[in-house]
């Protein structure tokens, strides 16, 4: 007889409830490990989040050469942006903007006249993604006759895109030494409780038990300890979700889109939990065949 | 059932434990394995249990090469050999009936078959009462019978017991030995390790003597064993 699924399960529960401590120390290592990478997710999820609501709020403006027509303009601009909010703001209106949005400061403005500013193109592009505004900006500046510049806010913009981008690959150098860190701690953690019932596999085999019988309830007992790590470490999670979320919404804006779905969407959960599994399971196999190989030699 | 041929075991940096021994011992048989501390008894135990390989020669049982059994394929041959070790072997997380119940366990028998068995076996040794008990709480004696329910329990082909009377008094010695018997009459060939002559003297059975690792002497009774 070697794994028998049922005679493993009810061991592994045995000996869990037998001896909890060790049990708990398993389940807190994959807890720590399962939450700090959970965190990181949640973090650059929702940076991701908040940056694509950034640039949902892109205006394009195109200015036009002196002497340009701007009707003609606003005509090529339609058809290179179709279904976009596209708008011929002559410079005249572009002065008066311009004051309103100064309010009580619109004095600096006195003596400026209208030719001061150019006519413009002004198009509005919600939802669109840095990359497209890039490329719709590159379309309208050879596409729009008598484009002279555009301006879609590129300057802060590609700021934001390029912190964002470096803080993924410091999120990833991160990422692969927590994985490490983990890999070790567990499989350390896993191999002192197998290591302390070492006797047991030492009986077992002595018995006439096949080493896929010995291993059957260390293994379980692995994959429930990082299951039940990872778990709790989810449910952690979600508190801090709830708790944090709030006071990020009061203190920015733009966080108000921010939902449970792009910061911990179910995919990541399901999978920290399962990698969690995946981890006590591993690390117990590891540890299990060790200490097998000892017994043996 | 066991052949022995020249069989040779050192361990490094000490002298032969065991020094080019040959022996036979058929099915059904029950034989007495003698000698002072130090003679080989426990490791010649432990070679045909598979526990120790030899250094040299050749070992056979149930008609097998040790030697050329994959090691995959070992906890089936030890599955039918009962061993009753000198220094116990149990689990003291487990209770006196998980004990018992392991080789039980490990053959996969159905929980209610099990629970008949280990009941019947641990009434037979008079510890039916302590089924629920822990080893740690159980006397030396206590525990060796434990020992011996644990490898009579699954009816092996073979029992190998090392000093299984070691820790008792003499009338719960006669108790397991009577249990070694029963298994014997059974069908079981029966192998126990001792340095108690008054077992050998009180059990006319046949005897075989170590000194240094070397076979002295191979008998019928203790009288071989006085006068080798």
């Amino acid at each position: 007889m070697s794994f028998r699924p049922i005679h493993s399960i009810r061991r592994a529960l045995h000996a869990m409830t037998r001896g909890p401590y060790v049990a708990v120390v398993g389940m807190a290592t994959i807890f720590v490990a399962v939450f700090a990478t959970g965190l990181f997710a949640a973090v650059l999820g929702g940076a991701e989040r908040l940056l694509q609501a950034w640039a949902g709020e892109v205006q394009l403006s195109v200015y036009l050469a002196p002497g340009a027509d701007l009707e003609a303009a606003a005509r090529a601009a339609r058809a290179i942006a179709p279904g976009k909010g596209v708008e011929a703001v002559p410079a005249a209106t572009a002065l008066r903007r311009l004051a309103e949005a100064l309010g009580d400061e619109a004095r600096v403005l006195e003596g400026v006249g209208p030719g001061a500013l150019p006519d413009a193109v002004e198009v509005r592009a919600p939802g669109i993604s840095l990359a497209g505004a890039r490329d719709l900006a590159a379309r309208l500046r050879h596409g729009v006759p008598g484009a002279a510049d555009v301006d879609y806010g590129n300057a802060w913009l590609e700021t934001l895109e390029r912190l964002v981008r470096r803080s993924k690959l410091a999120a990833l150098v991160l990422f692969s030494a927590l994985a490490v860190a983990t890999a070790v701690l567990v499989s350390n953690t896993l191999r002192l409780a197998v290591f302390a019932r070492r006797d047991e596999i030492e009986i077992m085999k002595l018995v006439g038990a096949t080493d896929a019988f010995v291993s059957g309830p260390f293994l379980i007992e692995g994959l429930l300890q990082g299951l039940i790590g990872a778990a709790v470490a989810v449910g952690a999670l979600l508190v801090a979700h709830a708790a944090v979320v709030p006071r990020l919404r009061a203190a920015i804006a733009l966080a108000d889109g921010l939902r449970l779905a792009d910061t911990l969407p179910p995919p990541l959960l399901l999978g920290l939990v399962l990698g969690g599994g995946a981890v006590g399971l591993l690390g117990s196999a590891l540890s299990v065949a060790r200490t097998l190989r000892r017994v043996q030699e | 059932m066991i052949e022995l041929f020249h069989v040779t075991k050192e361990y490094p940096g000490d002298g032969p434990a065991l020094q080019d021994v040959s022996l036979e011992i058929e099915k059904g048989e029950f034989v007495f394995l003698t000698g002072a501390s130090g003679a080989g008894k426990s490791t010649l135990l432990k070679l045909i249990f598979c526990e120790e390989a030899a250094t040299s020669g050749q070992l056979l049982i149930f008609g097998k090469n040790v030697a050329k059994i994959r090691p995959s394929a070992i906890p089936f041959v030890r599955r039918n050999i009962g061993v009753v070790f000198q220094d116990f072997k149990l689990l003291s997380q487990r209770t006196v009936a998980e004990n018992v119940a392991l080789p039980l366990e490990v053959r996969g028998l159905a929980d209610k078959e099990i629970r008949r068995k280990v009941k019947g076996l641990l009434r037979s040794v008079g510890l039916e009462h302590r089924g629920d008990k822990f080893p740690p709480s159980l006397s030396g004696g206590e525990q060796q019978r434990v020992a011996v329910a644990r490898a009579l329990v699954a009816e092996p082909a073979l029992l190998l017991a090392d000093e299984p009377t070691g820790n008792l008094d003499p009338d719960r010695t006669l108790e397991v030995m009577d249990l070694l018997y029963g298994a014997n009459a059974r069908g079981t060939t029966v192998v126990v390790a001792t340095h108690d002559r008054t077992l050998l003297e009180r059990y006319k059975k046949r005897v075989v003597v170590l000194e240094r690792g070397r076979l002295l002497s191979d008998g019928d009774s203790i009288r071989r064993v006085a006068s080798p």
